[in-house]
């Protein structure tokens, strides 16, 4: 029983991050329809690049996090403007090729730029274990998780409250309409675009404080994120988290009274019962195949 | 991709030169991760073994010609590694191949190397099956897990007075053998084994691991992790109040590893073959030469890519030819004088003669506390 209680903690504290990685491409997947391949890559650049303002330019982790936010923000804008944009019609094959063509050079050009060498952040508090009873969790986790909720709420106040969330959602439901209707259609993909990328990039950089970030980690990120939309429904914001979430229990549980050794084949189970039943997600309203 | 693009400048370059010296280079290929999460540690062997040729070319190379390295990038997976090996024997026509890293990926790469009666020398894979099948071409110059946990395991269970041991490993060929071997060693010298429990390449968070861990409370815990998870593994063992004393295996007793984990990396013991802070004349020159080249000192894997090559092209040399069965031949008669020891080899292609260290970490420091000879199995 006191190693339940530690399990869900620790579920509760991976799968928050897990939510938060598969945020940014739940917003890119459901509503701009592109499978983005290079999700993982978006995240490792925002730990790489937080790793470089916080150890290089000596910036603390708040700030760093605020340019890595800012980089990455106008990179997701121009790599949607410049290709994604070409690729817009031309179904969902061109764009997976595409995310595809753009991860391997992410990938290479951070390997010559930073090496194979695991990078640390700094993070803004120490890893201090806290015991709450016999479980014990480390502030910088929970300082994390924070973190994580702040951006949460913060992206779904912009989707739901803002000028610029109204015209992405109209945009998404009807281009044609939304254009007629004077929104500058192409901006807002490219602003989602840049949103997904801001949230991937942080959430690389809030977890490589408490890990580490390596150039080639990326392929495992986008996977787990990839399970997380899956599970939770493309598009939908509550879906990504619960997914998260439910991801990181189930593992954590899993890992713990199981073995820990074959973790991974609980997420890809999970995503094969979905698709067979439940296409749409485990917390989506629609049950329907289109 | 970026070793491919280095591949064809290297080419380029010795066509050029090629116009003016006529003597055909000798082309070694190396199959290493450069991606994925022992991308580390590839890149060491990979600096080691460029080394090592470099030193060589500007001695004059080998049958008269530059030795010229072909290197692909395996990713550590069994299916990568076999494709690389087949471009390196079909399409760039190597003389010799060595890698594959991972035990897992070497062992795939075998019978590739066979059916083309091509000399593989893996200088890391440890896993003790990779020399039991008999293979005609295959040899390894690294320790096996077997060598290591016999030489160390009476040590470690009398100087750190262990009683019970927790045993993690990497999930793959190379982490459970360490596992296997030690545990059965350990238990031999009536250490009680507690738990044991392996994670994947990448894991990035260990704490449903840590948490039975804390539970179980092991004396020590022993640990088969490579740089990159191994650092993330002891730091948040740190982090979680974990209080065991932590030994393993897996390229610790390096600065970047200290780097990486910090404060608690602290007291914590690695059973290595090589680390930059042993004795000797051979490996002054050899940390010296590393460290200019590389702003880095060398550490158990950049040593094993060293030794390697070396190996490889004095056999080249001796034999007078690149021929396999002459090269074969001249393998066996191998002498090599390393920064760690003499390398020599059985008759079924292992290494022994070589030394092996239990490095302790204390302050940043890399202390020896232990040193001995591997002997011939």
């Amino acid at each position: 029983m006191d190693l339940f209680l530690q399990f869900l903690i620790n579920g509760l504290v991976i799968g928050a991050f897990y939510a938060l990685s598969a945020l940014g491409l739940t917003l890119i997947l459901g509503f701009m329809k592109v499978v983005n391949f290079a999700h993982g890559e978006l995240y490792m650049l925002g730990g790489v690049i937080g790793w470089w303002v916080t150890s290089r330019l000596g910036l603390d982790f708040f700030s760093g996090l605020l340019v890595v936010a800012v980089a990455m923000g106008a990179f997701g804008w121009l790599v949607d403007r410049f290709l994604i944009e070409r690729i817009r019609h031309e179904g969902e094959e061109a764009g997976i090729l595409l995310t595809i063509g753009l991860s391997v050079f992410i990938i290479n050009t951070a390997l010559i730029l930073v090496g194979s060498t695991p990078l640390k952040v700094a993070g803004p508090v120490a890893a201090t274990p806290l015991f709450l009873g016999s479980a014990v969790v480390t502030e910088n986790r929970i300082l994390a998780v924070a973190v994580c909720a702040v951006l949460m709420a913060a992206t779904h106040l912009v989707i739901n409250r803002t000028r610029l969330g109204r015209a992405m959602r109209a945009t998404f439901q009807d281009p044609m309409a939304a254009q007629l209707a004077g929104i500058g259609v192409a901006n807002i993909y490219a602003c989602t675009f840049a949103i997904g990328t801001i949230i991937a990039a942080a959430a690389g950089m809030l977890l490589s404080s408490i890990y580490s970030v390596q150039v080639s980690m990326g392929g495992l990120v986008t996977l787990k994120a990839f399970i997380v939309v899956i599970l939770g429904g493309m598009g939908s914001f509550a879906g990504a988290i619960l997914g998260g979430l439910l991801l990181g229990v189930v593992e954590a549980l899993w890992g713990g009274y199981v073995s820990t050794g074959w973790v991974d084949v609980i997420g890809f189970s999970i995503v094969i019962l979905t698709l067979l039943f439940r296409p749409y997600g485990l917390f989506s309203k629609r049950a329907e195949r289109a | 991709m970026l070793q491919r693009w280095n591949g064809v400048a290297m080419c380029l370059l010795t066509a050029m030169c090629g116009l003016a010296v006529a003597q055909e280079p000798v082309k070694i290929g190396v199959i290493e991760p450069l991606t994925g999460s022992v991308a580390y540690d590839g890149q060491s062997y990979v600096n080691g073994a460029k080394l090592a040729v470099a030193q060589r070319n500007a001695a004059g190379g080998v049958l008269g010609g530059d030795v010229q390295l072909v290197i692909e990038d395996g990713q550590c997976s069994p299916a990568n590694s076999v494709n690389a090996a087949e471009k390196l024997i079909v399409r760039d026509r190597v003389a010799v191949l060595t890698g594959a890293f991972c035990s897992s990926a070497t062992a795939a790469v075998q019978p590739v190397a066979d059916r083309n009666r091509k000399i593989l020398l893996s200088g890391v894979s440890s896993d003790v099956r990779l020399t039991e099948k008999g293979l005609k071409y295959f040899f390894r110059s690294a320790e096996t897990d077997k060598l290591m946990s016999k030489a160390f395991s009476k040590i470690l269970a009398k100087d750190l007075g262990l009683e019970t041991v927790a045993y993690v490993g990497v999930n793959d060929d190379w982490g459970r053998g360490g596992v296997k071997n030690f545990s059965a060693d350990l238990s031999e010298a009536g250490v009680k084994e507690v738990m044991v429990e392996y994670f994947d390449h990448g894991e990035t968070d260990f704490s449903t691991l840590l948490a039975k861990l804390r539970a179980a409370k092991p004396d020590g815990i022993f640990i088969a992790a490579e740089t990159q998870d191994g650092s993330v593994l002891v730091r948040q063992l740190k982090e979680f109040g974990v209080q065991s004393k932590v030994f393993g295996v897996g390229s610790w007793a390096t600065a970047d590893f200290i780097k990486l984990t910090g404060e608690a990396s602290n007291g914590i013991y690695a059973a290595v073959p090589y680390v930059a802070t042993i004795g000797g004349e051979r490996n002054a020159q050899f940390v010296k030469a590393y460290s200019a080249a590389y702003k880095n000192s060398p550490g158990k894997y950049s040593a094993a890519g060293f030794n390697a090559l070396n190996i490889l092209m004095d056999a080249i040399a001796r034999a007078g030819s690149t021929d396999s069965d002459a090269v074969r031949k001249a393998m066996l008669e191998t002498d090599y004088k390393a920064p760690n020891g003499e390398y020599r080899f059985t008759d079924k292609g292992e290494a022994y003669g070589f030394d092996a260290v239990l490095v302790q970490i204390s302050d940043g420091k890399l202390n020896i506390a232990a040193q001995t000879t591997i002997d011939k199995p």
